[in-house]
């Protein structure tokens, strides 16, 4: 390690002690995480496990799942969250939705009936700290498409 | 039995025109990771089901879990038609309730 280096680093952890509680380079910043840098795949497997009888491998990232949500929420009590998938509703068999760090990672289910005009459903959820929601779109010929979106709370929704 | 609100946006669309049907129910969705001031666990009492019909036919069903919003909402898409939308819940105390709106359409 030369001078430089060592004074950049040094310069570094000096602020980040500064910023008193260590915490991850992430939350130092008002910038909301990236899924690999807050995803927690072990715990978001119980539930995935339990609901869907399948791992994290199984699921298969698609652009055909939009989730809005905000990235920043103020409260983790009351988060936002609106689904759409671009499938007719009848091709999708039900929707699911989980946060990697919930106490609960399984948020809920749903399934669309006939009178359903779009794959679309909002709803508010609880986010018990910065994690990435997951949601999972069982369609009918079995595959479990996924889309995930960080949102970063500053207050958390489970306590 | 809690209150259930029954919203249509647009209020009257017209026959055939996307309608975003909006339901909040009054109901506090307890967890059952939250403590009382005595630090007592409040017991888990949420609504894990939920379902919208219109005109009889299902919209949706809903399973929700410990992670749903106290007072949750949940929205849908349906087609305008003139009728009726009617919600119905229980809880996992086993408390039910229904609601049911009229549904009206322009021209």
């Amino acid at each position: 390690m030369n001078r430089r280096v060592f004074l950049k680093t040094a310069g570094v952890a000096a602020a980040a002690v500064g910023a008193s509680r260590l915490l991850p380079a992430w939350a130092q910043a008002a910038t909301v995480p990236t899924v690999e840098e807050v995803q927690d795949i072990e715990h978001l497997n119980t539930g995935l496990k339990e609901v869907l009888g399948v791992d994290f491998g199984k699921l298969e990232p698609s652009d055909k799942v939009t989730i809005n949500a905000p990235e920043i929420a103020e409260s983790g009590a009351n988060v936002p969250l609106e689904i759409v998938a671009d499938l007719a509703p009848a091709d999708v068999k039900a929707v699911h939705c989980f946060v990697d760090k919930n106490p609960f990672p399984h948020i809920f289910s749903m399934s669309f009936g006939p009178k359903a005009a779009q794959s679309y459903f909002a709803t508010r959820i609880r986010i018990g700290e910065t994690a990435p929601v997951r949601v999972v779109v069982e369609t009918q010929d079995g595959r479990y498409l996924l889309a995930s979106h960080v949102t970063r709370v500053t207050v958390g929704g489970c306590g | 039995m809690a209150l259930i609100l029954i919203r249509f946006s647009p209020s009257k669309p017209k026959q055939g025109d996307p309608v975003k049907v909006s339901v909040v129910v009054r109901h506090p969705m307890e967890p059952g990771t939250r403590k009382d001031e005595n630090g007592q666990i409040i017991p888990a009492n949420y609504i894990n089901e939920l379902e919208v019909t219109l005109n009889g036919e299902r919209v949706a069903l809903v399973n929700p879990g410990r992670g749903v919003s106290a007072n949750p909402l949940f929205a849908f898409m349906v087609t305008a038609e003139p009728g009726e939308v009617k919600v119905r819940y229980t809880d996992t105390a086993g408390e039910s309730g229904e609601k049911s709106k009229a549904l009206k359409v322009a021209g």
